[in-house]
C-alpha cells in the first residue's frame, strides 16, 4: 500500500508540472535566476580572491649586494636568509642576469639601452630576492633581514615595500568584509525569492490541499507530491544553470586571461574542479528553500 | 439509549470563540444510525460550525463528541483522515477539482486513500450510476450544471462507503428542480442505510422530508421535531 501511495505521489507530483506547465517553467526560471545570481557572486569572489593571492605571490624584497661582493660571500649570506623563519624562498640574481633582464624589459625603448652601452660597464648591483613564508608576518622578515649584519649588503630600505604591502592587506580585508556582507545579502535575497516563488505556486494549489484534505487524504500524502515538485524544480533549475553556466564561462575565460594577464586565473578550470561541490550545494540549498516553503504553504493551506 | 443505537452524540457542546461570539452554546443531540436529521436555522446561528465540528476541523471549546462509538472531542491531527473517511461531506459549493473530470475527481477521493486501482475501478462506476451521472462521468465540472456537480460530490462522498453524510445547504447553489433532484438521491442513500445529516436552510426542502427537524437558533437547539417542519 506504501509503494501504491509512493507511486501516486510521483505521478500527481509530474501531473500536476505538466498541468500548470506555464508556473512549473516561472519556478524554474525563477529559481535559475536566483542560482544565477548566486554564481555570478561566487565567480567575483573566485577572481578577486585569485587576483589577490597572485599580487600577494607577486610581493618579494630585494637585497641589493655590492658589486664586488664575491660569489661566496654572496652564497653564505643566501643560505643565512633562507635559514630565516619568515622566508619562504631566496633567489640569487647575479649582475649578468640584473642586466638581461633590464635589457630585455626595455627592449623597446632605444634611449635607455643606448645610454647603457654609454656607461660601458654594468651598472646594476647583484641581489638577493627573498618571498615572504606568510604574507600577514611581513613585518618580522622586515625585522630579521634588517637585522643581518654583512658587509656585502649594499642597501636595504624596505619602507615601500611595507607600504604597499599594509594597503594589499587592508584592501583585502577590506573587500573580504564586503564581500562576506554582499554575499549574505545576495543569499538572503535569493532565499526570499525562491521561497516565496514556491509558496505562490502553492497558493495556487489551496484549493486542491483544502478537497484533498476534506476527502481524507493523509497529511503525507497532501504534502508529499509538493516536495518531490521542489525536488524536479530544483533539478530543473541546476541542470539548466550548467547549461548555462559553462558555455557563458567558456566565452569569459580567455577574456578574464587577457584582463589579469601574468597571473594565473581560470575560471572555468575553478568550476570543473569544484563541479559537484558547486552545484551539488546549490541544490541541496534550492531544495532545501523548496521543502521549508512547501512545508509552511501546505500546513498553512490544509488547515481544513 | 445505548452507544450501539446512537451515531452522532453531542454532550454539553460549546464552542465559543470569544466571549462575545458563541457559535454553539451547550448543544445536546442524538442522533441515531440511519437517521435522516435536518437542523435548520437562519445564517450564523451555528449550523456550519456544528459540521465543522463533525468532521474535526474545529474543536470545541466544551463538551464531548462522539461519532460512530469514537470520541472525537480531542481528535489529533493524525486520526482526522480516518474520521473523514467515514464521514462522507457534501457543501453548497462543491469543492471540486476543475482540472479533472467527474470520474477522477471521484476516483481521487479513494487514491489519496491508497485503495487499490481494481477497487477503484469497481466502487467508482457503482457510485456514479447511484447519483445519476454514469453518462456524463468523463466531463469535466465546467462542463456539467450545479446538480450535476453537486451529485458528482455526493458520488464523492459515498465512495468511502461512510456511515454518515453531511450535506452542508447542498442545495443552496441549485435551482428548486436540481434541488429536489439532489434531495431525492440523499433520501436513497439514507434508505441503504447511511445516516444523513442535512444542514440547510431551505424551507421547501425540509417541510417536503418530513423527516427529524432539529432548529438551532443562537447557538442553541431551539426546537427537535421527529416529525417536523422549517419553524424559524
Amino acid at each position: 500500500m506504501f509503494l501504491l501511495s509512493f507511486l501516486r505521489v510521483i505521478k500527481f507530483s509530474l501531473q500536476d508540472l505538466a498541468r500548470n506547465v506555464w508556473l512549473s517553467i516561472i519556478t524554474v526560471v525563477i529559481i535559475v535566476l536566483a542560482l544565477l545570481s548566486v554564481n555570478i557572486l561566487l565567480m567575483v569572489k573566485v577572481l578577486g580572491s585569485a587576483a589577490f593571492n597572485a599580487v600577494k605571490e607577486k610581493v618579494d624584497v630585494s637585497l641589493y649586494l655590492k658589486s664586488d661582493a664575491a660569489e661566496g660571500q654572496i652564497m653564505a649570506l643566501k643560505d643565512k636568509v633562507s635559514q630565516l623563519d619568515s622566508v619562504r624562498e631566496v633567489a640569487y640574481i647575479s649582475q649578468q642576469m640584473a642586466m638581461d633582464s633590464f635589457t630585455a624589459k626595455h627592449k623597446d625603448n632605444p634611449e635607455i639601452l643606448q645610454a647603457l652601452a654609454e656607461l660601458g660597464n654594468n651598472p646594476l648591483s647583484p641581489s638577493l630576492v627573498i618571498k615572504p613564508k606568510d604574507i600577514g608576518n611581513y613585518d618580522d622578515l622586515l625585522v630579521s633581514l634588517n637585522k643581518l649584519d654583512d658587509q656585502i649588503i649594499e642597501s636595504r630600505n624596505f619602507d615601500d615595500h611595507k607600504a604597499m604591502l599594509d594597503k594589499i592587506n587592508n584592501i583585502t580585508s577590506k573587500a573580504s568584509e564586503v564581500g562576506l556582507i554582499i554575499s549574505a545579502f545576495f543569499v538572503l535575497i535569493t532565499i526570499l525569492v525562491v521561497y516565496n516563488t514556491v509558496r505562490v505556486a502553492i497558493y495556487t494549489h489551496k484549493r486542491e490541499i483544502g478537497i484533498m484534505k476534506l476527502v481524507g487524504a493523509s497529511t503525507w500524502f497532501i504534502r508529499a507530491p509538493y516536495l518531490i515538485s521542489g525536488i524536479v524544480y530544483s533539478l530543473l533549475g541546476v541542470a539548466l544553470m550548467i547549461i548555462i553556466l559553462y558555455p557563458f564561462l567558456s566565452f569569459l575565460q580567455p577574456y578574464l586571461a587577457k584582463f589579469f594577464y601574468g597571473f594565473d586565473i581560470n575560471i572555468l578550470a575553478y568550476y570543473k574542479h569544484n563541479f559537484f561541490m558547486i552545484f551539488g550545494l546549490e541544490f541541496l540549498a534550492v531544495t532545501l528553500v523548496n521543502f521549508l516553503a512547501s512545508l509552511v504553504a501546505v500546513g498553512k493551506y490544509s488547515k481544513v | 439509549m445505548t452507544i450501539k443505537n446512537i451515531m452522532i452524540k453531542l454532550e454539553n457542546i460549546s464552542k465559543i470563540y470569544s466571549p462575545d461570539i458563541k457559535a454553539l452554546y451547550k448543544v445536546n443531540l442524538h442522533i441515531k444510525p440511519g437517521e435522516f436529521v435536518s437542523i435548520v436555522g437562519q445564517s450564523g446561528t451555528g449550523k456550519t460550525t456544528l459540521v465543522k465540528l463533525l468532521i474535526g476541523e474545529e474543536k470545541p471549546s466544551q463538551g464531548k463528541i462522539v461519532v460512530g462509538g469514537w470520541d472525537i472531542t480531542d481528535i489529533g491531527q493524525a486520526e482526522i483522515p480516518v474520521l473523514r473517511r467515514q464521514i462522507g461531506v457534501v457543501f453548497q459549493d462543491f469543492k471540486l477539482l476543475h482540472r479533472k473530470t467527474l470520474f477522477e475527481n471521484v476516483c481521487f477521493a479513494l487514491q489519496v486513500c491508497g485503495e487499490p486501482p481494481s477497487k477503484i475501478n469497481s466502487i467508482v462506476p457503482q457510485v456514479l450510476k447511484i447519483v445519476g451521472l454514469e453518462n456524463k462521468m468523463n466531463r469535466y465540472p465546467l462542463e456539467v450544471s450545479g446538480g450535476e456537480q453537486q451529485r458528482a460530490v455526493i458520488a464523492r462522498a459515498l465512495v468511502h462507503r461512510p456511515k454518515i453524510l453531511l450535506a452542508d445547504e447542498p442545495t443552496g447553489n441549485l435551482d428548486s428542480i436540481n434541488a429536489e433532484e439532489i434531495i431525492e438521491i440523499l433520501q436513497k442513500i439514507n434508505k441503504f442505510g447511511t445516516t444523513i445529516v442535512l444542514v440547510t436552510h431551505n424551507r421547501d426542502v425540509v417541510n417536503k422530508l418530513r423527516k427529524r427537524v432539529i432548529t438551532i437558533d443562537n447557538g442553541q437547539i431551539v426546537g427537535d421535531q421527529a416529525v417536523g417542519k422549517y419553524i424559524l
